[in-house]
């Protein structure tokens, strides 16, 4: 769980999404629909992003979950983070967390900006802004930032 | 007077490190381990007579922790006053007991379990029975003759009924008279704001003090107060609501739903904490939504192309009855039906309907979005049968600089614009498409004016709505030189908390940083009843915080003067631009030495420096701002659409904006307002509509798969434009910004498709302009698909 090994009891029927908000406190995923529409609640699981009220909480036993809360190095934003800040690229942030996941599994394997766009509701933006963010975050020279 | 250093920069909004952290405190994420979960009771059907409450299986669970049913909530609760009524209007409360049920989705109970699955669970356990009644799915069925009456007070079903400007025999005369008279049906259909943070509350009692303490995702936390205070029968001092991150609310939060004061009784009943956070379906089935009107209008034109004449006579769908401001936007539709251009005579005619569909309240354009379509069309459509250029006929038409302030026919006195200005500005910038093959191209432009800054106090008075207009803030340097900003209005995602601070630190004349802004909790906040609603809170709290800073720049430089003993006019601020408030930079001089602004602060909490006879002390000023009217921002949109005649589709592939919001404090707030507004805008146009079985009036719409919010892909890139025209009735020169972006975006992009299409102009008149109903629409007009198509 975002790099530490974490253990706690879950529901059979508990979603993912649900056990990260109560069991685990991890309130920064946010559920906006719970029925995989709006993508509100995406984490990565094992490096791919899921809708986490789709997938419940006892399949992801034993798996790496990344969430929002991960993306910040101290009080560094990262790179996701600080794209959406800079571009307006959000309102009241209510789609903001798993947008930024989305946001962070495309600049790692090289997916365009329409495939981030493609998988969130934003009602806030008017994805004036967000689609700067996410443009200029997928871009193939703001990767280059990235390498070591 | 002030100087602007802050007010005009796009300064990225203060709250969104944290957003950005996952670190926000929405209602859901608000840390109350303990709070037990409501599930809300529904009536399953949209009509019926509740003839069986029976509780015994599920207090038989043991995760249940209470039931309550219409007979406890009847004893134990009164009805939600209404605010705004019309005239003749009998239906004046939302019943919280319900017998008969008018909605499916209408709450009947709840109960209480350990946790939300549980409380699910529980519910089903519950034996609630419904005698189904004949519903009425809209308002045609609910004024047909012999249709099931909903309420005894709304006789054949109309609720009320009231008229606007010009006289309707004046109009006939009118009309009469005219070289053409333009005369179309619009429908408008019902939508749901559907903010992606549902609505939620967690309730809290202590049953020591009798404190009821409220978290709620509400754009309105004193209203709620004081509706939850009248139904639950407590002292207004013993409800305190506090309303942190908002995510979204569009009008959709602005009254207590009778669900949220069920959840308070049961805090009160139980004790201790309950929550309920409301699911995607419920949002979409249960909680009020908006627009909803059929309209029949009519435009008369001289021959030489003056506007003679115009009226609307609205049927607007309440629902299941009144909420607190049922009525409002269709009374606004009326009020505002003018628009930009001069009419000799003018109104609106409405006719509040009651039906069996979810209630309807304020959504974002409140009416004007509804006036601006029925309007825009009827020109659009009046420039296409005289053979003129419709940009030429709107021109011709126009109030104009010279003619402010201007009374319109319905009494709304514009104060200030160049409406002109504005829509030849959009109208240079849209370039003229090209059509090729299936797929036509066509362009349009519209003109607008809109209410904002919803005040004074006696307008709302004569309006006869229950609710005051003006806007308090508390402005206080705390004794460690930090400033804080207390204001009525909230936060909920638009970024008022940001320009709250960028007018503090330059009213006062200190950094940005050092000022922090403390919205939404009724314990500490001024009291507002209509807080951040009708684009009002930049206008009125800003206009509120203007004065609060100048009055109290002015005492501490007095201070100042008396601590450094030199007369006040040689006391000079000089505070660089990157230090913290304690910082001994920061410091008042005169001629005989200086003082630090954090000094200063700090003796003056402790009563000194104050002249003789003066008992005033604590560094904070209140101040209650009640404008002397209305002030009206105005604006023109540019659509370029494709219409594929093969499939009747439409994009839009190009948008343009020019608004006049006086004063711009922050650009960056002011540009996603726009945008965001013209998102929700093209929704409306194209394919948001909330449907009901037109039989059985039961929802249809339950998920974002029946109804899509606008994705990335169907909104484009929006060209955003300001001109300024200071607001003069405002200290500020601001014009609220929070709805114009969403009014004109329907106008303007059907008439860009009638542009492109002229063969079915006439009847692009409803919303939403979908494929089937435009593919209707070509083909009714003899217009083929692409042969491959056809010949199938
Ligand atoms: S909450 Fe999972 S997709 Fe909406
Ligand atoms: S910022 Fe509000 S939903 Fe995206």
């Amino acid at each position: 769980m975002n790099g530490t090994a974490r253990t706690a009891r879950a529901e059979p029927r508990t979603s993912l999404g649900e056990h990260l908000r109560t069991a685990l406190g991890l309130t920064g995923t946010h559920l906006g629909c719970e029925q995989g529409d709006c993508g509100a609640c995406a984490v990565l699981l094992d490096g791919e992003p899921v809708c986490s009220c789709l997938v419940l909480a006892v399949q992801a036993d034993g798996c790496r979950v990344e969430t929002v809360e991960s993306l910040a190095r101290g009080d560094d934003l990262g790179p996701a983070q600080r794209a959406l800040l800079e571009e307006h690229g959000l309102q009241c942030g209510f789609c903001t967390p798993g947008l930024l996941m989305r946001m962070t599994h495309a600049r790692r394997t090289g997916a365009p900006a329409s495939d981030v766009l493609g998988g969130h509701l934003c009602r806030c933006t008017g994805y004036g802004g967000l689609r700067a963010a996410v443009e200029r975050h997928c871009a193939v020279e703001a990767r280059k930032e990235d390498q070591p | 007077m002030t100087t602007r250093v802050h007010i005009g920069l796009p300064v990225p909004p203060r709250n969104h490190p944290a957003l950005l952290r996952g670190r926000g405190r929405f209602v859901d994420d608000l840390p109350f381990p303990g709070a037990r979960h409501v599930a809300v009771l529904r009536s399953p059907v949209a009509h019926g007579r509740v003839t069986a409450f029976d509780a015994t299986a599920a207090r038989a669970d043991p995760r249940c922790l209470l039931v309550l049913g219409p007979a406890d909530v009847a004893e134990l609760t009164d009805p939600i006053p209404l605010a705004w009524l019309l005239p003749d209007q009998r239906l004046d409360h939302v019943e919280l007991a319900v017998d008969v049920v008018r909605y499916a989705g209408q709450p009947i109970g709840l109960v209480v379990a350990t946790d939300r699955a549980a409380a699910e669970d529980v519910a089903e356990l519950v034996d609630v029975r419904v005698e189904p009644l004949p519903a009425v799915a809209s308002t045609a069925a609910a004024l047909a003759p012999g249709a099931p009456r909903l309420h005894a007070e709304a006789e054949g079903n109309v609720v009320g009924r009231t008229h606007f400007g010009t006289p309707r025999d004046r109009l006939d005369e009118a009309f009469a008279e005219a070289h053409l008279v333009v005369e179309r049906e619009f429908g408008i259909q019902r939508v749901s704001h559907s903010p992606l943070e549902p609505r939620g509350l967690v309730a809290e009692w202590e049953p020591g003090p009798g404190l009821l303490t409220v978290h709620a995702s509400t754009q309105s936390p004193h209203a709620v107060r004081q509706e939850l205070a009248a139904v639950l029968r407590l002292r207004a001092d013993r409800v305190r609501v506090v309303a942190r991150d908002v995510g979204g609310s569009f009008g959709g939060k602005v009254a207590l739903h009778a669900d949220e004061a069920l959840v308070c009784l049961a805090a009160v009943v139980l004790g201790g904490q309950v929550k309920w956070v409301e699911d995607r379906v419920e949002n979409l089935t249960a909680a009020y939504q908006g627009r909803g009107q059929r309209t029949r209008a009519r435009l008369a034109v001289a021959a030489d192309g003056r506007f003679l004449a115009l009226h609307a006579d609205v049927v607007g769908d309440l629902g299941a009855f009144a909420v607190q401001a049922g009525s409002g936007p269709l009374q606004v539709t009326a009020l505002t039906i003018e628009g930009p251009y001069r009419f000799p005579a003018a109104g609106g005619t409405v006719t509040a309907v009651c039906t069996n569909l979810v209630p309807v309240g304020a959504y974002r354009g409140y009416g004007m979005q509804e006036s601006t379509f029925i309007r825009e069309r009827l020109v659009d459509e009046a420039a296409r049968e005289l053979g003129v250029d419709p940009v030429a006929l709107r021109l011709r038409n126009m109030v104009e600089p010279g003619d402010m302030p201007y009374t319109t026919c319905t009494g709304l006195v514009y104060d200030s614009g160049d409406y002109s200005a504005a829509l030849r500005s959009a109208a240079r910038r849209v370039a003229p498409p090209s059509s090729a093959g299936p797929v036509r191209r066509g362009s349009a432009v519209t003109a607008t004016v809109e209410m904002s800054g919803f005040a004074p106090s006696a307008l709302i008075r004569q309006f006869d709505i229950a609710w005051a207009g003006w806007e308090g803030v508390r402005l206080v340097v705390n004794h460690d030189g930090t400033v804080t900003v207390h204001a009525g209005v909230t936060a909920v995602g638009q970024g008022i908390e940001t320009s709250l601070a960028q007018i503090a630190a330059d009213g006062l004349g200190v950094p940005l940083r050092w000022v922090d802004v403390r919205l939404g909790d009724t314990a500490t906040a001024p009291h507002s009843d209509l807080a951040s609603q009708a684009s009002r809170a930049l206008v009125l709290a800003g206009g509120a915080l203007l004065r609060a800073a100048a009055r109290l720049r002015a005492r501490v430089l007095g201070l100042a003067a008396r601590a450094l003993d030199v007369p006040e006019a040689d006391v000079v601020l000089d505070v660089p631009a990157d230090v913290e408030p304690g910082s001994p930079e920061a410091v008042f001089r005169g001629a005989s030495g200086v003082i630090s602004w954090r000094e200063l602060a700090h003796r003056a909490w402790r009563g000194w420096h104050r002249p003789e006879g003066v008992e005033r002390i604590r560094l904070e000023e209140n101040v209650d701002f009640d404008p002397p009217a209305i002030t009206f921002a105005h604006g023109a949109h540019g659509a370029a659409v494709a219409v594929d005649v093969d499939t009747g589709v439409v994009t839009v592939e190009d948008y343009w904006t020019v608004h006049d919001n006086g004063v711009l404090v922050n650009p960056l707030v002011a540009e996603g307002q726009v945008v965001g507004g013209v998102a929700q805008g093209i929704g409306l146009a194209l394919f948001e509509e909330v449907r009901h079985d037109p039989d059985t009036a039961e929802p249809l719409s339950t998920t974002f798969r029946e109804y899509p919010l606008p994705a990335a892909r169907d909104v484009p890139r929006v060209d955003v434009r300001h001109l300024c025209t200071p607001s003069p009735a405002n200290p500020g020169g601001f014009k609220g910004l929070g709805e114009g972006g969403a009014i004109p975006p329907a106008a303007t992009i059907a008439c860009a498709v009638a542009a492109a299409v002229p063969e079915i102009a006439e009847v692009l008149t409803a919303t939403p302009m979908t494929p089937e109903r435009v593919w209707a629409a070509l083909r009714e007009a003899g217009i083929e698909g692409s042969p491959q198509w056809t010949e199938r």
